[in-house]
């Protein structure tokens, strides 16, 4: 990697990303043991002769999970951790604090304890926690799978803004491609285990990548060459595609389930909702009906509540005022499993749900709790996840705690196996 | 500091009015100084702890008889013989109220004791004492500050999954949902654990000095050596004949261990973060909260002592010596001069710019503090502290005692 | 850094094949040295003084008459403690360790406070001996005292007993670290010892607290309270009956609880503790070759 440009690592899961990340920063084989064959070298410094510590100042790493990097309380503390192994004079640490929380736009939040920060802000400061060290390279494992899509863009344009204003040299291993892939300068892909990794320019390596952003599926479909790696490039492209399109006849059937008149009962209804947690209303006077065979999309700003008239609905939250059915019964006096038969939530960390060792056992749960005969479950879970043994440990299926779809579609398939 | 002047006063007398006021201060202090933190709680448990001592000694002095002779018979209990072994012991017979008089101040005392226990606890803040470690103790210094900084996640994490066996028809109360809950937690606690350790090794954690041989070899002859002599000096305390040569040797020994524990590391201590200039103001009232006011001027027991510990036999009501009373209320000093902790409540609105996650918010009472806006830690930086601790040092003393 | 790199204990056809016998062996946190062990040793027979000097001191010396016998011990221990644990750090803590102790300390201290009535250690004792008994003595200790310190902390339980609570709850861990077999002993046979250690153990924690702060606590004024100087036996009779009084509704309990858990939670328990000790891979070899040296072997499905 040439200095100053930023790095793109991508392939399917479990290809071995995050190992080829660790042997940057030396954690492999270091830290996690193993054999090494060839050489990495960062900055001069073979891997070999250096541990991670001693990379330290060249190298700064963060992984997907923010909560697994900090050591102190406070975000102030935090930024300046990095630098006391580094024996830095306490002027040039003051300094460096400083500057960290100007650049990533932290310095309204130096006080707060990093507990209170939304993800995107943790993850802002887990970088800023290596960047006061002044490393020659970032090395990121997937920092934005468990953020939510603003939040993953605030971090992205960090990272750009590293790249483009300090010159800081970034590896950046991402699911999420489309935010990213039209600033990467190189695209590393490793295709399948085993095989040999392409180093190729973005818009080259996305035409043979396994994992690719929509557009470029459009454009591969399309036939486009080069690829467009933006959704501006694809729009600049587009009117040709639409003339193209223009003679096929519209899709028959297409049009969504016509919604059941007003006769049909509500499949969920909310009237007036208030919900207190805490000392705060999080919900106030909602007003929801939801019809059968409806799909509804809740959207809203962070800490808007969303989560809460999900779990309102579901029965975790008892209303202050108002009332909540889902069909007739209601959700916080009904017994959990009562309620299962009606109604499923998959929540936003789904190995909360999952508790057996393995695949097979965790489905003959689901069915004895759903009362679903034998088999139900698992014949849902090989529809959604093909390619799964039964001898899994579900939650060591995948590191990625959010985004990688196999933990998220795994759990709706047990509330599906009753209904 | 203020607790420790409480808690020798305690231990000096067995007063009861004295004792009740000594109480009443603690309790004002903290009642006005309290923070939200979870250690705050801790006050009203002591109480409690200290209402059961007091409990346990009058039961003891009922029912196990007691060794105060006295004359004014309150009633008489049936004697229960009790086996060869446990011979020194009775059960039941006479109740005297000089014995049950007795128990009562002895337990007040320790009572007094636990509650200015319990202040010190409710008051003090435990990262300000991690801070303060010395340098080898570091590495456990960081694995307690990760105990601290994961148990509110952990408390956190087993609320969000018992909320989630309901998602999956189970019931989420009773000793099986938590005992079922437990071990996703753990397994996710330790694998973050590992992910934990990778950052701070590749953030260069563990970065030291080479030590040279000379300074190791000298550390380890001041540990072990001084390890053996407190042993040796404690064994000799136990001894009969050891009492001359048993302290020196102790203290000595004690002295060497503490000396290998200060050497083997002193040149390693990172350096902390030097304050920001604004901090400072601040500085000289959490100084005098930890330092002022301290009632150790109760003096010595030359003073009334008859006022100090007033005697069961014959069974007298207790007066209150004034000087003492006094020097008592002196311990109010830091409810009225240290600043008020950030703490109150501030019922903010959903519409905060950054929510608190909620997947670890709830328990922790930064979360609430934060919310404020106010800084909650003062700087701590030792240069800065020692300019301060000098004018305390004269508010120690109260004019007119000999401690 | 939990990443995609091949598990040897996980995948249960693939693997086994091709790990060597070594990999059954239980790798170890922290070793201890001979400072470490002599740190230990020395400071756990201050240790016992500090417990036993109601009984063991003999009537003529001046500890037994004197008052400050109880805030001598509290002062001496939690320094004696800072030392040993400075000493066992210094030969090696790394920052997995550390991690793994302070995670592991704060599970234990979260459920310290789920114990009922303020002698509520029950369910943290059971966790500890099941720790000490996968990670070794030596981290036994350490995790002993670091998590009653971090627990004391958090709950605001700070006092003059907590040394002896700490240097208490590290001899119960590191003793379950040094029952037999920790390599070989496993399934059924290594729940029943566990259980039969927990609940020993947890009956002496109960009796040596109790025996701490017996001269403190029952005071002076009643038939069951230390006399200074008496001779051992009636002081003895006079403590057991003390002991009996107080602290056995809650020993026993505790005891029977700790056996309960360790043999309904212990077998996953243990397990999931050797999983993630195998993860974080403490004495993973790790060696480097020469480009180009490397087969191609057939990977399976990832993992």
């Amino acid at each position: 990697m040439d200095e100053g440009e930023l790095c793109l690592l991508v392939g399917p899961f479990g290809v071995g990303k995050s190992t080829l990340l660790g042997t940057v920063s030396g954690l492999v084989p270091h830290f996690s043991g193993g054999t090494l064959h060839g050489t990495v070298t960062v900055a001069g410094r073979d891997t070999r002769t250096h541990r991670p510590r001693e990379l330290a100042d060249v190298v700064g790493t963060v992984g997907q999970d923010p909560l697994a990097h900090f050591v102190t309380d406070t975000v102030e503390d935090e930024l300046a951790y990095g630098m006391e192994s580094l024996g830095l004079p306490p002027d040039t640490m003051r300094r460096r604090v400083e500057e960290t929380l100007d650049l990533l736009g932290l310095a309204a939040l130096r006080e707060r304890p990093i507990a209170t920060l939304s993800g995107g802000q943790q993850q802002r400061v887990a970088i800023g926690s290596v960047l006061t060290a002044h490393p020659r390279v970032l090395v990121l494992d997937e920092p934005t799978s468990a953020l939510d899509p603003a939040a993953a863009e605030e971090v992205l344009a960090v990272l750009q803004r590293l790249v483009h204003d300090l010159g800081t040299t970034v590896l950046l291993a991402e699911h999420r491609l489309e935010r990213v892939v039209q600033y990467a300068d190189q695209v590393v892909v490793l295709p399948a285990p085993g095989e040999a990794p392409l180093v190729d320019e973005p818009a080259a390596m996305m035409a043979v990548s396994p994992v690719h952003p929509p557009v470029v599926a459009l454009g591969r479909l399309a036939g486009w060459s080069p690829l467009p790696l933006s959704v501006r490039d694809a729009r600049r492209r587009a009117g040709t595609l639409r003339d193209r399109l223009a003679p096929a006849p519209a899709a028959t059937d297409e049009s969504p389930p016509a919604a059941p008149g007003p006769a049909a009962p509500p499949a969920g209804r909310a009237e007036g909702l208030i919900v207190r947690r805490g000392r705060i209303d999080a919900l106030r006077g909602v007003d929801l009906t939801v019809r059968p065979g409806e799909s509804v999309a809740l959207m809203g700003r962070n800490g808007a509540g969303k989560s809460t008239l999900l779990s309102a609905f579901v029965g975790l939250h008892e209303p202050a005022a108002g009332t909540v059915r889902v069909g007739d019964a209601v959700p916080h006096r009904t017994r959990p499993a009562e309620l299962l038969r009606r109604l499923g939530l998959v929540t936003q960390e789904p190995r909360d749900l999952l508790y057996a060792d393995t695949v097979a056992a965790e489905c003959a749960a689901a069915d004895r709790d759903g009362d679903a005969p034998p088999g139900t479950c698992r014949a849902l879970v090989t529809g959604l996840l093909p390619g799964v043994a039964d001898a899994t440990h579900p939650p060591t299926h995948g590191t990625c705690p959010r985004g990688s779809g196999s933990r998220s579609r795994w759990p709706s398939s047990s509330p599906r196996a009753r209904r | 500091m203020w607790a420790l002047g409480l808690a020798v006063a305690a231990s000096s007398t067995t007063n009861p009015l004295l004792l009740a006021l000594l109480v009443a201060v603690a309790g004002y202090v903290v009642a006005v100084r309290r923070t939200r933190a979870p250690w705050d709680r801790s006050y009203g448990a002591f109480v409690k702890i200290a209402l059961e001592v007091i409990g346990i000694r009058l039961v003891f002095a009922v029912f196990l008889g007691s060794p105060i002779p006295g004359t004014r018979t309150l009633f008489t209990l049936p004697e229960v013989p009790l086996p060869h072994w446990a011979e020194g012991v009775w059960l039941g017979g006479r109740v005297t109220a000089e014995g049950l008089v007795f128990a009562l101040y002895d337990g007040l005392k320790l009572a007094a004791l636990l509650i200015c226990v319990g202040a010190a606890n409710a008051l003090a803040n435990p990262a300000r004492l991690l801070k303060s470690l010395p340098g080898a103790l570091y590495e456990a210094g960081v694995a307690v500050a990760v105990a601290m900084t994961f148990a509110p996640h952990l408390v956190a994490d087993v609320q969000r999954l018992r909320a989630a066996r309901r998602l999956r028809g189970r019931s989420d109360g009773g000793l099986k949902a938590l005992l079922q809950v437990g071990l996703p937690i753990l397994e996710g606690a330790l694998e973050r654990s590992v992910a934990l350790a990778a950052a701070m090794d590749a953030r260069g954690y563990g970065r030291t000095a080479r030590v040279p041989r000379a300074v190791r070899h000298t550390t380890t002859a001041l540990s072990i050596g001084g390890l053996l002599g407190v042993c040796a000096g404690t064994y000799g305390l136990l001894a009969a004949e050891g009492a001359g040569y048993a302290l020196p040797v102790l203290l000595a020994g004690l002295a060497a261990a503490l000396g290998g524990l200060w050497l083997g590391r002193a040149a390693l201590r990172a350096q902390p973060l030097p304050a920001r200039p604004v901090g400072r103001a601040r500085l000289a009232g959490r100084r005098v909260r930890g330092r002022g006011g301290g009632p150790d001027g109760l003096g010595g027991g030359s003073y009334a002592p008859t006022a100090l510990r007033p005697p069961a036999i014959p069974l007298t009501a207790p007066t209150l010596p004034l000087w003492p009373a006094a020097s008592v209320l002196l311990g109010l000093l830091p409810a009225l001069v240290a600043p008020v902790p950030p703490d109150a409540v501030v019922r903010t609105g959903p519409d905060r710019r950054s929510a608190p996650d909620t997947r670890s918010g709830g328990t922790w009472r930064a979360h609430r503090a934060a919310a404020t806006g106010a800084g909650t830690r003062p700087a701590r930086r030792p240069p800065p502290a020692r300019r301060t601790r000098a004018p305390n040092h004269q508010r120690r003393r109260p004019s007119g005692d000999q401690l | 850094m939990t990443g995609h790199r091949p598990r040897p204990g996980d995948a249960p056809t693939a693997g086994a094949a091709a790990n060597p016998p070594r990999a059954r062996r239980q790798s170890r946190p922290i070793r201890l040295g001979p400072r470490s062990v002599a740190a230990l040793v020395l400071v756990s027979a201050v240790g016992v003084a500090a417990f036993g000097w109601p009984l063991l001191a003999d009537s003529e010396s001046g500890l037994a008459h004197s008052r400050d016998a109880p805030w001598l011990f509290a002062a001496l221990l939690p320094l004696l403690l800072a030392v040993v644990v400075a000493t066992i750090a210094d030969t090696g803590l790394d920052a997995k360790a550390i991690a793994m102790l302070g995670v592991l300390a704060a599970a234990g201290a979260a459920l310290r406070p789920l114990g009922a009535g303020t002698a509520g250690i029950e369910p943290m004792f059971f966790l500890m001996v099941l720790s000490g008994r996968v990670l070794g003595p030596g981290f036994g200790f350490v995790l002993g005292a670091v998590a009653m310190f971090a627990s004391a902390l958090l709950t605001g339980g700070v006092g003059p007993w907590m040394a002896f609570q700490m240097l208490a709850m590290g001899w119960g861990s590191m003793g379950a670290g040094l029952l037999p077999g920790p390599h070989r002993l496993r399934g059924r046979g290594e729940l029943a010892l566990l259980a039969a250690y927990g609940a020993l153990a947890s009956a002496l924690y109960g009796l040596i607290m109790n025996l701490q702060g017996w001269p403190y606590i029952s005071g002076l004024g009643s038939g069951i309270s230390f006399v200074p100087g008496d001779p051992l036996p009636e002081n003895l009779s006079r403590f057991l009956a003390y002991h009996l009084a107080t602290s056995l509704g809650w020993d026993m309990p505790r005891a029977v609880l700790t056996v309960v858990l360790v043999l309904t939670l212990g077998g996953t328990i243990l397990a999931a503790l050797r999983r993630a000790t195998r993860r974080a891979a403490f004495d993973a070899p790790i060696a480097f070759r020469p480009h180009g040296s490397a087969p191609r072997p057939d990977r399976g499905p990832p993992t």
